[in-house]
């Protein structure tokens, strides 16, 4: 198996999906012939040519709503938001229109939103948000947030062959910064099952996306204990049994997201242990979050802002002792 | 008022060591204290200033009491605080010691109620000497458990009937090598050491002719008429209907008949029958039915398993005459019933003529706690029982 990055992963999984499907094809902003923003695409216009490889005006809304239109016919559009933040602009087609069209109509509608989200790197308000809880909220979509090079390759194969809409959020901190041995050819990541990242006995930090990594690091070593990380890879459908089993065998919980806190995925987890598994807790649900507020351009801020190793390892610290 | 032990409910002050103003290490002994069971120093929970004691010398107080409060803001050698400063409050000395346990986790709740564990009884190394999940599991992994208010005794090794669902049996240890006792093996070990140390054991012993009752029981087994004759015995004889916990005696006026059960290799339990003096035969008949079925399939609630006036064991049906019971404490007696056997007895007419019959005969006999009462009290007592079986009528 080769060692490839996160953001390799991304376009070999879409690179394989388009060839074994013809009915798969990309439409976004510069990812045509200069590759993408961030070159996810690059050197798909020289295989695939024009017609599956489309770049669009600036009009995010027209790019949802073309993919809705799309799917419903029998394509498999993989749209490319240059930055997650800008999907507020295909907000409208994609909540209302795409989402609730199986519920309405009874048709599917095959498509996938890549959003590349995340701070981390002094993007500011407008290039750095994590707009996961958005769509948790608007029934009919699938949310999956991978964090390694193996899982962003089959998650998104997964999402491509879904009936359904699924917004893959990848974040852009973790493109050129996780490498990891990924399998040639073809493969899926089953949407809808938590991964567990390590195995612990102690404490149990869910997490995803970057914050995995974070995870990780921060509980590498807090006094010698044990300390589960579970990664969940799909936020929607969430694996409710998954988190729950992890509970009852550790019975402390951090929920870890770098999304901001208030109505989050951490919220959600936190009452679904509050809900089904109360007693088997031997502390308070901790949640580490981003703060309810924009994401500063300032680095020092930024970091402020965004929880860092040193937060997760306090609140990990705290909630051992508790 | 600490805790010092499951069934330790009260203590004494036997002497303050450390007067307002003195200066207290943690873990320096602050005060001498007494219960029915020990004399012991109490060190104090945390270092400061002693700031006030709450209950003096001599007086008892119920277990969580505040005892006193010390000032965990000042610094040794410091003066003490002006009257003019609010003391800071004794947060530590209250968590730890004297004042109310931290609260406690919805899963550590549900694992000692399961394994019925008091959890005073855990140390705890959690926020404020809060019990943890991790706490609770070391401790049952020592095999500390303890069953709380479960009033155990033994009896003689029989069973009083075949258990409907057997024991699941131990498993073979090795040859050469030891098994380690079960938690209710400990448990009625302990609790037998602790009352043949504690009780002055007496045995007394009548023999009784049970043909009246053999005529009336029916299909009912003896212990139900047996028991009673014991509780009428029980209303002219209160002294026996009693506990006697320190030098405290007290006399019950309702009776809750403890009845031993026994679960095979397992242990025995001692359910009670509340109230069994508003009982016929029949309704302790059904009550004890219906007591030893849910002992066997452990259903018992911990309410009735506690709380008996006085107990009766009854292993009679495996043929032995005699036995010796240990008293179930803080009771004052234990009744023990042994097998009915047909013996050729002397019996006297309405004349006067005396003559030799084949009756069902049994003896009855009855550890009595000496401290509680004398020989003769249980003598009494015993021919009021036998008077009452003797003379049986519906």
């Amino acid at each position: 198996m080769p060692e490839i990055t996160y953001l390799e992963a991304i376009s070999d999984g879409l690179r394989e999906e388009m060839r074994r499907d013809e009915s798969v094809f990309c439409m976004g902003e510069d990812i045509g012939e200069f590759g993408g923003a961030f070159k996810v695409t690059d050197g798909f216009f020289e295989e695939f040519g024009a017609d599956r490889v489309w770049d669009t005006p600036l009009a995010e809304n027209a790019i949802v709503g073309a993919a809705v239109g799309a799917a419903v016919e029998g394509l498999r559009p993989v749209c490319e938001m240059q930055f997650a933040d800008f999907i507020a602009c295909g907000f409208d087609q994609l909540v209302n229109v795409a989402g609730k069209m199986y519920y309405r109509q009874g048709l599917a509608v095959p498509m996938v939103v890549r959003l590349p989200s995340g701070g981390g790197f002094s993007g500011g308000p407008f290039h750095s948000q994590n707009p996961e809880a958005w769509f948790l909220q608007s029934p009919g979509l699938k949310v999956v947030a991978p964090s390694t090079a193996e899982d962003a390759k089959g998650l998104l194969a997964s999402a491509i062959r879904d009936p359904n809409p699924v917004l893959y959020l990848e974040h852009k901190n973790l493109y050129r910064r996780v490498k990891g041995d990924v399998p040639e050819g073809r493969y899926e990541t089953p949407m809808g099952e938590l991964r567990v990242a390590r195995e612990g006995t102690d404490l149990t930090v869910v997490s995803y996306g970057a914050m995995v990594h974070t995870a990780l690091e921060a509980t590498e070593d807090i006094d010698g204990a044990s300390i589960e990380v579970l990664d969940l890879r799909t936020l929607c459908p969430l694996d409710r049994d998954g988190i729950l089993e992890s509970v009852r065998k550790t019975s402390k919980v951090v929920v870890l997201h770098e999304a901001t806190r208030s109505c989050g995925v951490g919220a959600e987890v936190s009452s679904l242990i509050a809900e089904e598994a109360f007693e088997d807790l031997d502390g308070p649900v901790v949640r580490v979050t981003a703060p309810d507020v924009p994401i500063p351009f300032s680095p020092p801020l930024e970091r402020a802002v965004l929880p860092q190793v040193d937060d997760v390892r306090k609140a990990c610290h705290d909630l051992l002792a508790y | 008022m600490p805790q010092m032990g499951v069934s330790v409910a009260e203590g004494t002050i036997t002497a303050w060591r450390k007067r307002p103003g003195d200066w207290v290490e943690r873990d320096e002994v602050i005060v001498e204290i007494s219960t029915d069971k020990v004399e012991t120093e109490v060190p104090s929970p945390a270092a400061g200033r002693v700031a006030e004691l709450v209950v003096e010398e001599g007086a008892t107080v119920d277990v969580g009491t505040l005892l006193a409060t010390i000032d965990t803001g000042s610094k040794p050698g410091q003066p003490h605080a002006d009257e003019s400063d609010p003391p800071p409050p004794a947060e530590e000395a209250e968590a730890n010691g004297n004042g109310k346990a931290p609260p406690v986790s919805p899963v550590v709740r549900r694992i000692a109620d399961e394994h019925s564990v008091e959890l005073s009884a855990v140390s705890g190394t959690g926020r404020r000497g809060r019990v943890t999940k991790k706490d609770l599991l070391a401790f049952l992994e020592q095999g500390a458990a303890k069953p709380a208010e479960r009033p155990l005794h033994i009896e003689s090794p029989y069973k009083e009937e075949p258990a409907p669902q057997p024991a699941t049996p131990a498993e073979a240890a090795p040859t050469g090598e030891g098994e380690r006792l079960s938690v209710m093996r400990r448990q009625i070990g302990e609790h037998m050491v602790r009352s043949l140390h504690e009780a002055a054991h007496c045995t007394t012993i009548v023999e009784a002719d049970m043909t009246a009752i053999e005529a009336a029981r029916g299909r009912l087994s003896y212990l139900p008429l047996v028991a009673r004759a014991t509780i009428a015995a029980l209303r002219e004889h209160p002294r026996l209907n009693a506990t006697l916990e320190g030098d405290r005696l007290t006399v019950h006026d309702e009776v809750h008949l403890g009845i031993a059960v026994s679960l095979g290799e397992e242990g025995l339990i001692v359910p009670v029958v509340r109230n069994a003096h508003e009982l016929s035969h029949e309704g302790l008949g059904a009550r004890i039915k219906d007591l030893a079925a849910r002992a066997r399939s452990k259903q018992l609630s911990p309410d009735e398993v506690g709380g008996a006036t006085f107990t009766i064991t009854n292993p009679g049906r495996y043929g032995a005459l005699l036995a010796t019971p240990i008293i179930n404490q803080p009771q004052v007696a234990i009744l023990d019933l042994e097998a009915v056997v047909k013996r050729p007895v002397v019996v006297t007419d309405g004349q006067g003529g005396d003559s030799i019959a084949i009756r069902p005969m049994t003896y009855f006999c009855m550890s009595w706690d000496h401290r509680a009462l004398d020989g003769v009290g249980a003598a009494e007592f015993l021919g009021s029982v036998k008077r009452h079986v003797e003379g049986w009528s519906d």
